[in-house]
C-alpha cells in the first residue's frame, strides 16, 4: 500500500467510528423526531437529504444508522470469521478423516445460499437483530472457512516450513515464528472484505423485516420504508442505500490493497 | 479417473450433503422451545387449533421417541414428500413445482447476462489505458458492493419512475424481466469482471499467446482462440458460487419487483414460521446449487481435463 | 574452415539483413545498433546473459518485439521490415519465419490440443481444408519422430512428456515450411538429452537450407550447431565472428567471461569465474576422506500410489567430498533428496548422518542432529519466510528461531556469514525478493551454513542462473568446501555441471542408481548402457 492511499483508509475508517460511536458530534439532531408538517421534503437547504414520510431529516438518520449497521457488520463478522477459523484451521491441521468430515459439513452449509440459510435460521429463531447477527455470521462462515483452510493449508506444505524443519525447528517455533504470522494478514485482508459483505447482508435482512425493526435508523430498514414511497420520493432510497455502498466498497478497497481476493461472500 | 466413477462420486456426495441439511433442519426444530407441534405450525403466537396440533403430532410422529421421528422424518424426505404448508394449506411440493421455475429462469437470465458484461467489459478493459483501466476498477469494486435490494430500487427510480421506459412490478411481459434481470447481473458481472480481466491479462501475455502471435495470428485470433478460454476458467470454477448468490438475490428481487418466487415464497414462509416449507424449500435449494455445481464440473472437465482432476 | 564457410555463405544471398537495429522501451534502450546477417543453410548464434537484448532482437525479426523499433536495414525474407504494418507481418510470422519459445509447457495452450495449436498455423496462411490441415499437422508430428501423431495430435500440452512437447513444439514451427527459424532458448532447463534432440532437429533444419537463428545464454550448447557467434552484452553485440573463431581465440574479456563459466571438463576446485583465487586445499579436506562417511543412504525405497520413485537406493557420501546424483527430471533425485533431509518416510531403508540414526526416526530425537545437515533448494524464495530481511533469515537461523533480530547479538555473525558468501553485509536490511536470483542463492548458502552443518543437500542449486551467475555460485560452494570440510550431496540434471563438481557420481534413473563411480571413471569409460546414452547427448565445449 502506497502512502497516500494508507492515510485514506485511515481515515475512512475513523470517520466512520466517528459517526458509529458519537454520531451527535456530527449531526445535532434527533433521528427519531417526528414533523408531520415538513413530511416528503426533496433534499434541499433545510434538509440536505430531505426528509421521509414523518418528516424524520434522512441525513440525521443516515448518520445515527451507521451505529445499528456497522455493528450487525462488525458482529456478524466476528461470529463467522471466529467460527471460520476454528474450524478452517482445524480441518487444515487434522488428520484425512476428520478435514473430510468437516469439509462435508461445510459444503452442506455452502449449498444453502448465504441469504436463504440466514432466512432458514430466522425461521427458527424468530425475527430480531441478535438473530440477524448469528444468521449472518452463520451463514458467511462457510466460505471463509475453507479459504481459511486452504490458506493453512498451503502454508504447512510450504517450502518456507520445509526449511525451517531441516534447520531443525520444533512444531511450537514454527506455528509461532512462520504460521501464524504469515497466515495473519491474509486473514485481516479476508476480515475487511466480509465486514463490507456482512453490513450489505444484515441491511437486506432489516429490508426485508426481520433485522432491526422500524422506526429505528437502521439503513436496511430505512430503505424497506422508501420502497413503499419510491416513487413519491426516491431520496427516502437513494441516501441509505448510498451509505451502504460507500461503507461495502470501501470495505472492499482496502480489503484488496491488503491482499485479500473478492471471491466470497 | 473415468466419468463414471466421477458421476457415482458426485452423487454419493451429494446425498451426504442433503443427509446433512435435513439433520441440521431437524435438529432445530427440536431446539425451538416449547411444544414441538406449536413451532412447527407456527410458533406459540400461531395460536393454531388443538386439531391442528394434534395432527402435526401425528404426522411428524412428536409422541414417538426422538430416534424414530428422526427416521421419519428423513424417510418422508426420500419419498419427495415435505408435507402441508399450514400457511398455504397446500402440499409444499405443489407450491414449490410453481415457483422453482420462476426463480430459475430468473437466475439462469441473470447468469447469462452477468457473463456477457463481464466478457464485454473484461475485453473492452485490455484496450484501456492506465486512467481507463483504473476507472474500469473502481466500477468493477462499486458494482461489487452495490446491494441488490437498493440497486433494484434506483434502477426503478430511473427507468420507471423518471424516464417511464420498463414497468416497475414484473407483469409477466419481456419488458417486465428486464429490471430484476439486471438488478441481479449488475453486482454479479462485476464480480466476474475482476476475475477475468486478471486471467485475460495473464493469458494474453504468456507464452501460448506469445507462440500463436509469432505463428501468424492476429491479435484478435488470439483473444478468441486462448484468451476467452483462459479468462472463462476462473470465472466457470465460481458457477457454482455465482447461482447460489443469485438465488439469495433472488430473495429480495422477488420482493421488490412483486415476483412469485422461490425467494418471496421463502421469505412469506419464515414471516409465519412455516417450518415444513421452509424446510421444504431449503433443500431445494441445496439441491439445485448441487446440480448446477456437477453441471459447472462437466464444463470443466471438458474444458480444462488436467486441471479439474487436480 | 571459416573462410570456406564465409564463402559458401555469401553465394547466397542473405534472408536476414540487419543492420544498426534499435529497440526501446520508453526510455530505456534494449537493443543498440546490433547487425549481423543471416543466409540459408546456417546457423547464427546470439549468446548472453538474460536482460542482454538477445530476445528482443529475435523478437523484432518477426515484429513481435513491443517496443520502439529504428534500423539503418531489416530485411526479413526479402520485405522490409520497417515498412510493415502488423497485418503484413501476420504473413511472414510462422510462414517465412518461424520461432521456437523456450518453455514447452507454456508455449503450447494448455486448453488446446496440440494437433490445433500446430493447425492454427495453416488456417492463418492458406486455405486448406480441415481434413488437409489434419494430415499435414499428422505429418509434421511425423517428421519430428513422434510416436502415436494420431493420438498426440487429440491430447493437449499437459497429457504429453517433456520430450513429446518439445518434439510438438518444433513441428509448429516447421508445418509452414518456413525459410528462417528463431529458437529462443529452445534447449535452456532442459535435461541432456532432450537438449540432443533439439539440436539435432535444428542441425536437420540446418541441412535441409533453412537459416536457424539460436538464442541461448551457454555457449556450450551452440558451440556444436552454430556457423557463426555474436556475444551480447547490455544490449550490443562485443563480438562476433566465425564459431571457431570466437571459441577458441575470443577477443572480448565478456567472451572470455562467458567460456570460462562453462564447467564441463574443468577439473574440480579450479575457479569458473574471474574470483579471487581459491585457498589451497586445506588439511580438512584430506584428512576427512580417511575417517567415516559423513552421509550414508541404505537400501531406500519409496512409492507413490503403486509407482515406485525411488528404488533401493545407497550411496555413502565420504567427509569432506562431493557426491554427484545425476538423471533426468522424474527419475527420483528430488524424492531421494527429501528421504534424505528426513522431509519424507522411505516405505524402507535407512539413512545415517555422521554414523548416526537420522531417517527414519522421530522428529524429536534427531532435532539435535538436522543442526549438521543443511539444504538448497533451486528456488530460494520459496524457502524463505517472505516477512524477514535477509539479515532477519540469518539471524533467525543462528539463534535457533529464537531471535530474529540481528540487533540481538547477532549482528557480527550475519555479517560474517554474509561475507563469507561473498554478499555486500549492507544487504542485510533487504528483504530477498529485492536481491537477484545469484544472490537470493548465496544468502540461502549463508542459511544453511549457520549452523556449520557437516552435510548439505543441494537440490539443482544453480539451475535457475545463467551459465555466468552459476559460475560465480559454483565457485562459492567450491571454496567453502575447502575452507571448512562440508559434505556436498550434489543433485543436478545438468552433466556438465556434475562432471565439475564431484568426486563421486551416481547416475539415477527411473529411481534406481544404475551406476556409481569416480567421476573421471563416469565420464571417461561408463559402464551402463544409460550413462552411455546420457554422455552421448551432453553438449561439449572442451
Amino acid at each position: 500500500m502506497s502512502r497516500l492511499s494508507k492515510i485514506l483508509a485511515w481515515l475512512f475508517i475513523a470517520f466512520w467510528a466517528l459517526t458509529a460511536l458519537a454520531p451527535a458530534l456530527i449531526t445535532p439532531g434527533d433521528p427519531l423526531a417526528i414533523n408531520p408538517a415538513q413530511a416528503f421534503q426533496a433534499p434541499g437547504a433545510g434538509h440536505v437529504f430531505g426528509t421521509d414520510e414523518s418528516g424524520r431529516d434522512i441525513y440525521t438518520r443516515v448518520i445515527h444508522g451507521a451505529g445499528d449497521s456497522l455493528f450487525i457488520g462488525l458482529a456478524a463478522t466476528a461470529v463467522g470469521m471466529g467460527l471460520a477459523i476454528v474450524l478452517g484451521t482445524l480441518a487444515a491441521m487434522a488428520p484425512r478423516w476428520l478435514d473430510g468430515i468437516i469439509l462435508r459439513v461445510l459444503e452442506a452449509l455452502y449449498s444453502i445460499p448465504s441469504l436463504l440459510l440466514a432466512l432458514l435460521i430466522i425461521a427458527f429463531t424468530g425475527p430480531g437483530v441478535g438473530p440477524a447477527i448469528i444468521a449472518v455470521g452463520l451463514s458467511t462462515a462457510p466460505g471463509y472457512a475453507r479459504l481459511v483452510r486452504s490458506q493453512i493449508r498451503t502454508l504447512k506444505n510450504s517450502e518456507m516450513l520445509e526449511a525451517a524443519t531441516v534447520l531443525g525447528r520444533g512444531t511450537w517455533l514454527k506455528v509461532r515464528n512462520h504460521l501464524v504470522p504469515n497466515a495473519l494478514k491474509p486473514l485481516l485482508a479476508l476480515v475487511t472484505l466480509g465486514v463490507g459483505q456482512a453490513v450489505i447482508w444484515a441491511a437486506a435482512l432489516s429490508f426485508l423485516g426481520l433485522g432491526t425493526p422500524p422506526p429505528a435508523p437502521e439503513w436496511g430498514a430505512m430503505l424497506s420504508a422508501g420502497r413503499t414511497y419510491l416513487h413519491l420520493a426516491w431520496w427516502m432510497s437513494l441516501f441509505p442505500g448510498l451509505a451502504i455502498v460507500v461503507v461495502a466498497a470501501g470495505a472492499t478497497l482496502i480489503g484488496r490493497a491488503l491482499g485479500g481476493k473478492a471471491r466470497t461472500i | 479417473m473415468g466419468t463414471l466413477g466421477w458421476a457415482a462420486r458426485k452423487l454419493g456426495g451429494a446425498l451426504v450433503v442433503l443427509w446433512l441439511v435435513a439433520t441440521a433442519i431437524f435438529i432445530g426444530i427440536r431446539l425451538i422451545p416449547g411444544d414441538p407441534a406449536e413451532a412447527i405450525m407456527g410458533g406459540p403466537g400461531s395460536q393454531a387449533s388443538a386439531q391442528a396440533l394434534a395432527a402435526a403430532r401425528a404426522e411428524f410422529g412428536l409422541d414417538q421417541p426422538a430416534a424414530v421421528q428422526y427416521l421419519m422424518f428423513l424417510g418422508k424426505l426420500a419419498r419427495l414428500d415435505f408435507g402441508t404448508s399450514y400457511a398455504l394449506k397446500r402440499p409444499v411440493t405443489d407450491v414449490m413445482a410453481e415457483v422453482l421455475p420462476k426463480t430459475i429462469i430468473l437466475a439462469l437470465l441473470a447468469l447469462a447476462a452477468a457473463w456477457a458484461l463481464a466478457l464485454l467489459f473484461a475485453a473492452l478493459a485490455m484496450r484501456a489505458n492506465r486512467f481507463g483501466a483504473w476507472l474500469g476498477g473502481m466500477v468493477e469494486i462499486v458494482a461489487a458492493a452495490v446491494p441488490h435490494f437498493w440497486l433494484g430500487a434506483v434502477l426503478i427510480m430511473v427507468f420507471s419512475s423518471a424516464l417511464g421506459w420498463l414497468p416497475a412490478v414484473d407483469n409477466g411481459t419481456a419488458a417486465g424481466l428486464v429490471l430484476p434481470v439486471l438488478t441481479l447481473a449488475l453486482p454479479l458481472a462485476g464480480f466476474l469482471t475482476q476475475l477475468m480481466r486478471d486471467s485475460l491479462a495473464t493469458a494474453m501475455s504468456s507464452q501460448f499467446a506469445l507462440a500463436a502471435r509469432a505463428r501468424g495470428e492476429s491479435r484478435l485470433a488470439v483473444f478468441w482462440r486462448h484468451g476467452l478460454r483462459h479468462a472463462s476458467l476462473p470465472a466457470l470454477n465460481l458457477t457454482g458460487w455465482a447461482f447460489s448468490s443469485l438465488l439469495s438475490g433472488a430473495v429480495v428481487v422477488e420482493v421488490i419487483f412483486a415476483r412469485p418466487g422461490l425467494g418471496r415464497s421463502l421469505l412469506s414462509a419464515v414471516l409465519a414460521r412455516d417450518i415444513p416449507m421452509v424446510t421444504g424449500l431449503a433443500l431445494f435449494s441445496a439441491l439445485v446449487y448441487i446440480l448446477v455445481m456437477a453441471l459447472t464440473d462437466a464444463v470443466q472437465r471438458a474444458i480444462d481435463p488436467a486441471g479439474a482432476a487436480s | 574452415m571459416s573462410i570456406e564457410s564465409q564463402s559458401s555463405g555469401q553465394e547466397r544471398a542473405p534472408l536476414i539483413t540487419v543492420s544498426n537495429l534499435s529497440v526501446s522501451f520508453g526510455c530505456t534502450v534494449a537493443v543498440q545498433d546490433v547487425s549481423f546477417t543471416l543466409s540459408p543453410g546456417r546457423a547464427l548464434a546470439l549468446v548472453g546473459e538474460s536482460g542482454s537484448g538477445k530476445s528482443v532482437t529475435a523478437r523484432s525479426l518477426l515484429g513481435l518485439s513491443g517496443g520502439t523499433v529504428t534500423a539503418d536495414t531489416l530485411q526479413v525474407c526479402g520485405r522490409d521490415g520497417l515498412a510493415l504494418r502488423d497485418r503484413q507481418w501476420q504473413g511472414i510470422r510462422g510462414n517465412a519465419v518461424s520461432m521456437i519459445l523456450q518453455d514447452a509447457l507454456m508455449a503450447l495452450d494448455p486448453l488446446r490440443p496440440v494437433g490445433r495449436e500446430i493447425g492454427d498455423a495453416l488456417k492463418v496462411h492458406g486455405s486448406y481444408s480441415r481434413a488437409e490441415r489434419r494430415a499435414r499437422v499428422i505429418d509434421a508430428l511425423k517428421r519430428v519422430h513422434l510416436p502415436d501423431p494420431e493420438l498426440r495430435a487429440r491430447q493437449r500440452s499437459t497429457e504429453l512428456s517433456g520430450g513429446m512437447r518439445q518434439r510438438a513444439l518444433i513441428a509448429q514451427a516447421l508445418i509452414g515450411d518456413p525459410q528462417v527459424v528463431i529458437a529462443d532458448e529452445a534447449t535452456t532447463a532442459l535435461d541432456s538429452k532432450l537438449t540432443a534432440l533439439v539440436l539435432q532437429q535444428l542441425r536437420q533444419l540446418k541441412e535441409q537450407g533453412r537459416a536457424v537463428l539460436m538464442i541461448s545464454h551457454d555457449l556450450a550448447q551452440v558451440a556444436n550447431l552454430a556457423d557463426e557467434i555474436a556475444v551480447m552484452r547490455r544490449g550490443k553485440i562485443v563480438e562476433h565472428g566465425p564459431a571457431a573463431g570466437v571459441l577458441e581465440d575470443p577477443q572480448h574479456e565478456y567472451t572470455r567471461t562467458l567460456l570460462r563459466a562453462v564447467p564441463s571438463g574443468v577439473p574440480r576446485f579450479v575457479p569458473l569465474s574471474a574470483s579471487p583465487a581459491p585457498a589451497a586445499p586445506t588439511a580438512v579436506a584430506a584428512d576427512a576422506a580417511d575417517s567415516a562417511p559423513a552421509l550414508r543412504a541404505q537400501n531406500l525405497s519409496m512409492s507413490f500410489g503403486g509407482r515406485r520413485a525411488v528404488d533401493s537406493v545407497s550411496f555413502e557420501l565420504p567427509s569432506g567430498t562431493t557426491l554427484g546424483l545425476v538423471g533426468e527430471s522424474g527419475s527420483g533425485k528430488t524424492t531421494t533428496a527429501r528421504i534424505v533431509l528426513g522431509l519424507q518416510k522411505p516405505d524402507s531403508g535407512q539413512v545415517q548422518l555422521l554414523g548416526q540414526e537420522f531417517a527414519p526416526r522421530k522428529e524429536s530425537q534427531r532435532r539435535e542432529l538436522r543442526r549438521a545437515m543443511g539444504a538448497i533448494y533451486q528456488n530460494p524464495l520459496g524457502s524463505f519466510d517472505p516477512r524477514y530481511t535477509a539479515g532477519q533469515l540469518l539471524a533467525d537461523a543462528l539463534s535457533k528461531g529464537k531471535s530474529k533480530r540481528a540487533a540481538g547479538g547477532y549482528r557480527d555473525e550475519v555479517a560474517q556469514l554474509l561475507e563469507q558468501v561473498e554478499l555486500d553485509p549492507a544487504l542485510a536490511s533487504r528483504n530477498p525478493r529485492e536481491l537477484s536470483g545469484g544472490q537470493r542463492q548465496r544468502l540461502a548458502i549463508a542459511r544453511a551454513l549457520a549452523p556449520q552443518p557437516a552435510v548439505l543437500v543441494l537440490d539443482e542449486p544453480v539451475s535457475a542462473l545463467d551459465v555466468s551467475i552459476q559460475a560465480t555460485v559454483l565457485d562459492l560452494l567450491d571454496r567453502i568446501q575447502q575452507e571448512t570440510g562440508t559434505s556436498y550431496l550434489f543433485i543436478s540434471h545438468d552433466l556438465s555441471v556434475i562432471e565439475h563438481m564431484s568426486d563421486r557420481v551416481a547416475v539415477m534413473t527411473r529411481g534406481r542408481i544404475v551406476e556409481q563411480a569416480d567421476t573421471a571413471q563416469i565420464f571417461g569409460d561408463p559402464q551402463h548402457e544409460y550413462t552411455k546414452s546420457l554422455l552421448s547427448a551432453m553438449p561439449r565445449l572442451r
